[in-house]
């Protein structure tokens, strides 16, 4: 690690986090908002910090835990995390 | 014929691991004193516990040193395992867990249902909240004795139902991480190779969680939930009840380990598996 946040395409990172928290809950991807709430399908506290953990290995980046509650979407979060004013 | 053991892992636990003896003890369960035993391991606490001063329960008790003590309470476990001579095991990774009155015979019992029975029972934290959010409000152990004295504690040891919050928060069906105590034959543990080592993170990181989901992934195994009972975490400074970002962090990084190892995500365990209802004797298959 680490590789800049603001690097990573947001596209690539968006699908990602769908095709992740699908796998995980066993959600149609077809059908699957990135604009609902993580909550809304599911995907509780413990969930997103597990996932915080294979974001950091998958795109060698840090990731801090508390963003997924401070922008609780996938959409929300892949702006957030990926802007370049993103600290 | 000892036919249960329950292996019992401590670590600085002066204050907490007295009150987990006895709602473990034969007077505390229910059980006769020669039908289990309870194997301690402490692992390189300073002021080691001892047998000697637990005699009063009436236990058939032991006390062990870890041999080879770390930061992570794995070989602890596993040495406990080795000396465990019971044809069914439950292993207790946090000595700091008190155990519900009727929670020895309720696994005996659910074990007894399939030949490759994997026994989980219920994580609870004594207070109001989990103990990593309420320690932030002035949680404190302090506040827990006060909490444990409130119900008369171990006067009727089911009203620590009334004391605790659970950890699973979709409920005692829903997504499960971990269990503590897990309960598997003698020979389910020995397939299994007991915990695994290469979780030697402080605290084992999320060795409990993998051993869970290494057990039910066992050909054949049948996921038991006991409803009814649980173990209730008392406050003591572990590293995933201590504070949020403590929890989260052990969490993360306990994420990453277990994918470097597993090579997949740490998923709890979602199937419902077979429940045991203790207060009924309830089975649904």
């Amino acid at each position: 690690m680490q590789n800049d946040p603001h690097d990573i395409d947001p596209a690539l990172l968006r699908s990602w986090m769908v095709k992740y928290i699908c796998g995980v809950l066993g959600l149609d991807i077809a059908t699957f908002s990135t604009s609902d709430r993580f909550d809304v399908y599911g995907l509780d506290s413990v969930e997103a910090v597990i996932m915080a953990g294979v974001m950091e290995e998958e795109f060698q980046v840090i990731v801090d835990p508390h963003q997924f509650f401070d922008t609780p979407n996938v959409d929300a979060f892949v702006a957030a995390f990926t802007a370049r004013d993103a600290e | 014929m000892t036919r249960l053991s329950l292996v019992v892992v401590s670590y600085e636990m002066a204050r907490e691991l007295p009150r987990t003896l006895l709602s473990l003890s034969p007077a505390h369960q229910g059980v006769e004193p020669g039908e289990y035993e309870i194997v301690v391991v402490d692992n390189a606490s300073r002021t080691p516990p001892r047998a000697e001063d637990f005699a009063h329960l009436g236990a058939d008790l032991s006390v062990l040193r870890c041999s080879a003590p770390s930061h992570s309470p794995v070989r602890a476990i596993n040495e406990g395992l080795a000396q465990a001579r019971g044809a069914l095991i439950g292993v207790w990774i946090d000595g700091a867990r008190m155990a519900s009155p009727g929670l020895i015979r309720a696994c005996a019992a659910a074990a007894a249902l399939h030949p490759r029975p994997v026994v989980a029972t219920l994580n609870y934290q004594l207070g109001p909240d989990l103990q990593r959010i309420s320690s932030a409000q002035g949680y404190d152990r302090a506040r827990e004795d006060a909490l444990l004295d409130s119900i008369a504690w171990p006067g009727d040891g089911y009203r620590l139902f009334e004391i605790a919050t659970a950890e699973t928060r979709g409920g005692p069906l829903g997504a499960m991480l971990e269990s503590n105590a897990l309960f598997l034959p003698r020979a389910l543990w020995d397939e299994l190779g007991g915990y695994d080592e290469g979780f030697a993170e402080p605290g084992g990181s999320v060795v409990n969680p993998d051993t869970l989901i290494r057990a039910v992934e066992l050909p054949g195994t049948q996921l038991i939930r006991v409803l009814g009972e649980g173990t209730f975490h008392q406050i003591h400074g572990g590293l995933s009840t201590s504070t949020q970002d403590r929890a989260m962090n052990m969490l993360k990084e306990g994420s990453r380990t277990y994918l470097r190892l597993r090579g997949k995500p740490l998923m709890p365990v979602r199937f419902r598996g077979w429940t045991y209802d203790s207060r009924t004797g309830a089975v649904e298959r």
